[in-house]
């Protein structure tokens, strides 16, 4: 009930994107991210897990709806919206020919951290497992999972009370999905609003705290990890995905209670 | 922010190994160019010299200025060396006689045609080829580049505004791949100044502007390819259409303008002046040969007791008038002609010049040429000064002999009054004073092109911007 009482971080109000060649990407799509909790997009290619994601950060606008960081449309007032989030795109590749230490440097000075030392820097990447020899190392010798380590300690040291991921754990080695998960767990602990975007059903049902299943641009299911603790989500998904339950095509447990 | 930006570019730019491997080789070929022109210059001045030097030796023994027919040499100038334009083309020598079409004849490329197959290393063709190359580079993926490492996105999710970063790129991309340039430049200054090159400061001023225009040149292959990288999704799209627009930039417009302007203006053959000139001379001769003729069996008085002197002496006279005369003709059908083939020449050049600096390239040839003073007005430059030579020569011809050296005289002599020729003092030859085209004149000329290359980078950075406001960074 208390956690119901906080402001949203990450809000999509009614969102809605329709491409110039028609074709519609989100349709209508309402969910929220209370600080200090994760909220998992499930969802295939083309589903509009991506969209979603890239109206928050205002590379492209809504054409109905507004995504609100911290209370504020991104699409209305951008630089001011992207100050209260951090991002960890997929597949980033960084400054191969930079160091990591210089990779955090720009990075988090790019994001208005310039109170930020050498040592900061060096316990952000020893906090996301990267070993210190690594430290000055180029990133063009970095395998993934270390460049998605450091681009996560560049996240962390944005400090900022919302978090986006886009398939953080896509393509790493188990390894490092593990720790990339328990991060993940850390964060939302210091109460960050986190949304991520995965294709990955495990690690969602096992790190997040709401699952949102995407599918054609709607929001075709939302259900706290604790309503599906008895439920086999991998079945769910399937089905959801093939059209969904005939019974279910409500998007979310409000919407139910108010049916 | 911005600085943050300029200061990440550079340090990107300036610690990749590509920019390592590149500057060096670029560098490399700058202090070659600086060195071949000093050895180039100093061979050019020692044959100069070898040149003036013969000319007063055939003077020696001769004894009738008359006989006498000069050939005076262009002196080599020092920027000519670093940007050769059409300097190694057109003829350095013209032999000067008393009246007539003078031409220019001794082009090195003539004298030593093994340099024209390859032609020369020279500072135009670095910053043309080579350093427009060095900026593609390093600039057809600074926006699709930062795209694909998705950087974009990452540095795009923070409170950055669009103009600023694509600022910050622009500027530390423009100052990394221009600045560190001054570096082989200031120091294949200093080699031209240790090879004996004697540079005034005019030339000084030349080469500082040359050098310029060059970093503008570069400068507006830079936006082009930044442009092109704000327009493109992917780098190696980005470098495929950058490549084949520096094809057309550097290789296709201006030798196509100068095609198309020789198909669209007809200019006289130089063959066709000559011929008319041969056509009326022959026609004057014939003219005045039956006056001579006639004022021979009328006027002449060889009869004993006539004054055969006296006859002598009018005949000369008569036969200096007629060649004054016939020179005056020639010289007024000379100029005529002269002047309508320069004035179809320049309307063609005209045309082929506006045509071809639709390229940043033809405007950066243009402006380096006129600051080096090796451009198309070369050689007419130098045919005036040769020109205005032959007129002190003919003064001077007149003065020593008394005739202008075009015409027949008749000297008679008896055994008894001959005199022993006396030998002309070759150091009384009037000198010829090559003076290159005057500073004013050449900033004059260069100032059109060094407008236009400024021009070019305000269009391409400003595209630039307004591309990647508009860019998907997605």
């Amino acid at each position: 009930m208390e956690e119901d009482m906080q402001q949203p971080i990450l809000e999509a109000d009614n969102l809605s994107k329709r491409y110039e060649d028609g074709v519609l990407a989100l349709d209508n799509v309402r969910f929220a991210v209370q600080p200090g909790t994760i909220y998992a997009m499930l969802g295939g290619n083309g589903a509009g897990k991506s969209t979603t994601i890239n109206i928050f950060l205002n590379f492209i606008e809504p054409t109905d709806g507004e995504a609100r960081i911290a209370g504020i449309a991104s699409h209305k007032e951008p630089l001011k919206a992207k100050s209260n989030v951090a991002y960890v795109s997929e597949n980033v590749a960084l400054y191969p020919h930079f160091t990591a230490f210089q990779n955090l440097d720009f990075f988090t000075r790019l994001a208005g951290r310039r109170d930020l030392t050498r040592d900061d820097y060096a316990a952000a990447l020893e906090r996301v497992g990267l070993q210190s020899e690594a430290h000055d190392k180029r990133l063009k010798g970095f395998s993934k999972g270390m460049r998605q380590k450091t681009a996560l300690a560049i996240a962390i040291l944005k400090d900022a009370p919302a978090m986006l991921l886009d398939e953080p754990t896509s393509g790493l080695d188990p390894k490092a999905g593990v720790e990339i998960t328990r991060l993940l767990g850390e964060l939302r602990d210091e109460g960050k609003a986190i949304l991520m975007s995965t294709h990955d059903i495990f690690r969602a049902k096992q790190i997040a705290d709401t699952i949102g299943i995407m599918n054609r641009g709607q929001l075709v299911m939302e259900r706290s990890v604790a309503d599906l603790a008895d439920q086999n989500l991998e079945e769910l998904y399937v089905q959801y995905m093939a059209g969904g339950p005939a019974s279910s095509s409500a998007s979310s447990p409000e919407m139910e209670e108010a049916a | 922010m911005f600085g943050l930006i300029v200061q990440k570019e550079l340090r990107e730019i300036l610690t990749s190994p590509r920019f390592a491997a590149t500057f060096g080789v670029v560098s490399l070929l700058i202090l070659l160019a600086f060195f071949l022109g000093a050895r180039s210059f100093n061979a050019e001045q020692e044959r100069y010299e070898a040149a003036v030097q013969e000319q007063l030796r055939q003077l020696e023994g001769q004894t009738d200025w008359l006989s006498v027919v000069p050939t005076v040499n262009m002196p080599p100038q020092p920027l000519a060396a670093l940007v050769n334009g059409i300097a190694n083309d057109v003829g350095r020598s013209a032999r000067v006689l008393a009246m007539g079409l003078l031409r220019a004849t001794g082009s090195r490329y003539n004298e030593e045609p093994a340099l024209a197959v390859f032609r020369f290393l020279d500072l135009e063709f670095i910053f043309l080829v080579v350093l427009s190359l060095f900026a593609i580079l390093f600039a057809f993926d600074l926006i699709s580049g930062e795209k694909e490492r998705g950087t974009l996105r990452l540095a795009m999710s923070n409170a950055v505004p669009r103009d600023t970063f694509v600022l910050g790129k622009l500027t530390g991309a423009l100052v990394a791949l221009t600045l560190p340039l001054l570096i082989p430049l200031l120091l294949g200054s200093l080699l031209f100044v240790a090879m004996g090159v004697p540079m005034s400061g005019e030339d000084w001023l030349r080469l500082a502007l040359i050098i310029v225009a060059g970093l503008l040149y570069v400068g507006a292959f830079l936006g082009i390819s930044v442009l092109v990288s704000a327009l493109t999704e992917k780098s190696s799209t980005s470098f495929l259409v950058v490549l084949v627009v520096w094809i057309i930039a550097v290789l296709v417009v201006p030798r196509g303008a100068v095609l198309l302007s020789a198909r669209s203006v007809d200019v006289p053959t130089v063959d066709s002046v000559l011929s008319q000139q041969r056509r009326l001379r022959a026609q004057l001769m014939v003219e005045d040969q039956k006056a001579m003729q006639k004022f021979f069996a009328e006027q002449m008085d060889f009869s004993e007791g006539g004054d055969a002197q006296a006859s002598i002496g009018r005949f000369n006279e008569f036969m200096a008038q007629q060649a004054e005369d016939r020179k005056a003709k020639l010289d007024e059908l000379t100029a005529r002609l002269e002047e309508e083939r320069r004035n179809r020449q320049s309307a063609q050049q005209r045309v082929a010049f506006t045509l071809a600096r639709l390229s940043p390239a033809a405007a950066y040839s243009l402006a380096s040429m006129s600051l080096a003073g090796t451009a198309l007005d070369l050689p007419r430059h130098f045919l005036d000064q040769v020109s205005a030579y032959q007129e002190g020569w003919g003064r001077f011809q007149k003065e020593r002999t008394g005739s202008a050296g075009s015409g027949f005289r008749i000297i008679i002599a008896t055994d008894e009054e001959r005199e022993e020729p006396k030998a002309i003092d070759p150091r009384e030859l009037p000198a010829f004073n090559y003076q290159p085209l005057s500073a004013a004149t050449v900033f004059r000329q260069a100032a059109l092109d060094l407008g236009l290359l400024a021009l070019f980078n305000i269009l391409f950075f400003t595209g630039a911007f307004v591309a990647f406001l508009r860019y998907d960074v997605r």
